[in-house]
């Protein structure tokens, strides 16, 4: 038994696919015009990031290269995700330096406590993302580690001046 | 003679209180802590810190709650607008020369100039001269001074001149130039000094041992009571990721008032040893506890036990080991290494004891005997059950006449080779237990933090030893064990846990002031 198709009729300029086609490539063409582009030409080609980014983290040091820290411990009390395992102890001139100092930044959430508190501005969370490692251990950065970053770091949100102007 | 009751009203509470009671102490009763510096409960009251300053309704000026006796009839506002202005501005002053360097200071989060200051001090300081600055001075001892924390409340000073009677400190200079001294010739090295960084309410004098070694508040701190001696001081074990960091002295009137001695301060380090009795042993090979209590079950069958004590071992434990003796037919016999003893001048039977065991008393109480040689009466034919004793300085050969040897221990004695049994047990801050002090104070201690390995609490470990052996002794709690104590040793009749406390209770059987 046939089946019977009921054949709507329907304008020709309706159902034509030029105008279509047409109306698609006039969005490429505009496209290749525009200015504001979408697609980064990553690694050639980066995004600025907001100075309020929060990445992985960075230690600031002294003037003689030294960690700004002086373990006083309000990190890993503040870090609601107890990534930042601290040792306090001394160095060589008797000075309150930490003797462990490791962040796990697969543990972290980067919500930017631990530089918030610090009162020595020493640990800061930084404006970098490309954190690729080759073995999960290598995530846990030590002092040397934190102290070997040289990207920049967070400028965090000032309630006076909330826009950042 | 019956002690008049003064009634007065302290923050809208009614409050009664002896006459003669600061305003301070009776606001404490009410529940107002009053701020406070140079006040301490255990030193005569100087007046010097001016924090304590109230409103008394009808007097004509603030009043220094420390050093003014309650009236009848006075109301006494701690947080009316006068008095909480006043100690903004002694907070301010006090302020003045302090370095509010905080992130290096061990005080930080037990610091009372941060808790008041954060309670009520101003935010910001108006001073803008440069800070007093004086270098760290060594006290000897185990105190460290850091004279820019200094607020000159002279707690130290008076607690070395009239409760230690060593009078070596002072306050030096005047006004501003004003630090605490120490004499010439002399120092805190003394056998109760190290309590001055307990009473010191800032970070100005602090213990060398601690220094900066780790943060107030990452300390667990759980009550217990010092094994030094047989004086039975209570304590606050504080430690951190299962490590003792240190001890501190936990009030209790009858036993040591707020303090505690340097030697049993510095004692805590054992606790930390990494060279424990981790596993259960028959025959040098670990095995499962079951497997070593049935062991050392059968090495006691039809044999005499001649049990060497430690007598820093808990009423309970030694309770259960002489059950166990009683049993088998055996005797139990403890030695008492013996130091010098030194008493704190200023609290009445207060003072480091000769014997340097907590728990002679209570091992004399439950039948022991103390010898200088423990192992004398060791005949052949025993079982040797060496009980949480080091046996330093033991030779093999001392112990060669027992048939068999069972170590239950925190650590294996040097002189024990071929032990048959091996039971591994906690050290009293692992465990919970009791001690009996030399006044027959019987005072509890928690356990503050785990056992390593597969370590037991000993009255745990000598409970399924005794159900091995066919006695009826099975206690699933450490109150358990101390109840059936109570029960059957007339000397602890009466105690429970509950009667206890964290302050201890005395044995019926204690006379006052005995020796």
């Amino acid at each position: 038994m046939a089946i019977k198709v009921k054949v709507m009729d329907r304008p020709i300029e309706e159902v034509s696919y030029v105008r279509a086609t047409l109306s698609g490539l006039a969005l490429t063409f505009k496209h290749m015009v525009d200015p504001h582009k979408v697609t980064v030409q990553y690694p050639e080609e980066r995004w600025d990031i907001s100075p309020r980014w929060r990445g992985t983290h960075r230690m600031l040091t002294t003037e003689d290269g030294k960690a700004k820290c002086v373990a006083c411990g309000l990190c890993p009390t503040v870090c609601p995700a107890n990534c930042i395992k601290l040792v306090p102890g001394e160095d060589e001139e008797g000075n309150r330096y930490p003797l462990v100092f490791e962040i796990d930044e697969f543990r972290c959430i980067f919500c930017g406590y631990c530089q918030e508190v610090c009162p020595e501005e020493a640990i800061h969370v930084g404006r970098h993302y490309e954190n690729a490692e080759y073995s999960r251990d290598q995530f846990v950065y030590d002092l040397e580690r934190l102290t070997a970053q040289t990207h920049p770091v967070c400028e965090m949100w000032d309630p006076a001046d909330p826009k950042g102007e | 003679m019956a002690e008049t009751m003064v009634n007065l009203t302290i923050e809208g509470r009614a409050v009664s209180a002896p006459a003669g009671t600061s305003i301070l102490e009776a606001a404490k009763q009410a529940g107002v802590l009053i701020p406070h510096y140079c006040y301490h409960p255990g030193l005569p009251v100087a007046g010097v810190c001016r924090m304590c300053l109230v409103e008394v309704e009808k007097a004509p000026k603030l009043a220094p709650s420390c050093a003014t006796a309650i009236a009848e009839g006075q109301v006494v506002h701690v947080y009316s607008e006068k008095a909480l202005e006043s100690r903004k501005s002694v907070l301010e002053f006090l302020l003045i020369n302090h370095p509010l360097d905080c992130p290096i200071c061990d005080q930080s989060g037990e610091c009372e100039l941060q808790d008041y200051t954060f309670a009520e001090g101003r935010a910001d300081s108006r001073y803008r001269e440069p800070k007093r600055f004086n270098p760290v001075e060594d006290f000897g001892g185990d105190v460290l001074y850091v004279p820019n924390r200094c607020i000159l409340c002279t707690r130290c000073v008076r607690f070395m001149d009239d409760v230690h009677e060593a009078p070596v400190l002072n306050v030096s200079e005047r006004g501003d130039r004003a630090f605490i001294g120490k004499a010439v010739d002399d120092d805190l090295t003394q056998p109760w000094a190290a309590n001055v960084v307990d009473l010191c309410p800032v970070g100005a004098l602090l213990s060398k041992d601690f220094l900066n070694k780790a943060r107030a508040w990452e300390l667990d701190r759980t009550a217990s009571v010092c094994p030094g001696c047989s004086q039975g001081c209570n304590i606050t074990i504080e430690t951190r990721d299962n490590v003792v960091m240190r001890y501190k002295p936990r009030g209790n009137d009858a036993v040591n008032k707020f303090f505690m001695c340097d030697e049993g301060r510095a004692n805590y380090r054992w606790l930390n040893r990494p060279d424990r009795i981790e596993l259960p042993m028959v025959a040098g090979n670990a095995v499962d506890f079951s497997v070593a209590i049935a062991a050392a079950a059968a090495t006691l069958k039809g044999k005499r036990a001649y049990v060497v004590a430690n007598p820093s071992m808990s009423n309970e434990a030694l309770y259960l080991l002489k059950r166990l003796i009683v049993k088998t037919g055996g005797a139990g016999h403890f030695s008492v290494s013996i130091g010098n003893e030194a008493p704190l001048p200023g609290v009445e039977d207060l003072s480091l004891r000769a014997d340097r065991a907590a728990n002679a008393n209570g091992a004399e109480l439950l039948g022991f005997k103390r010898s200088d040689n423990a192992l004398a009466g060791l005949a052949s034919g025993d079982v040797l059950i060496i009980a949480n004793e080091e046996l330093a300085g033991v030779s093999a050969d001392a112990i060669s006449k027992a048939d068999a040897v069972i170590v239950i221990g925190i650590v294996m004695p040097k002189c024990v080779t071929t032990a048959a049994t091996v039971l591994p047990i906690a050290t009293f801050a692992e465990e919970e237990g009791t001690y009996t002090n030399l006044r027959g104070r019987v005072q509890r201690f928690l356990q503050a933090k785990a056992t390593p390995g597969h370590a037991r609490p000993s009255w745990y470990v000598l409970s399924d030893l005794l159900t091995a052996c066919g006695e009826t002794s099975e206690f699933f709690t450490a109150s358990a064990a101390f109840d059936a104590l109570a029960k059957n040793e007339p000397a602890f009749s009466g105690l429970s846990y509950d009667s206890l406390g964290l302050k201890g209770a005395v044995i019926a059987g204690a006379m006052a002031g005995a020796k």
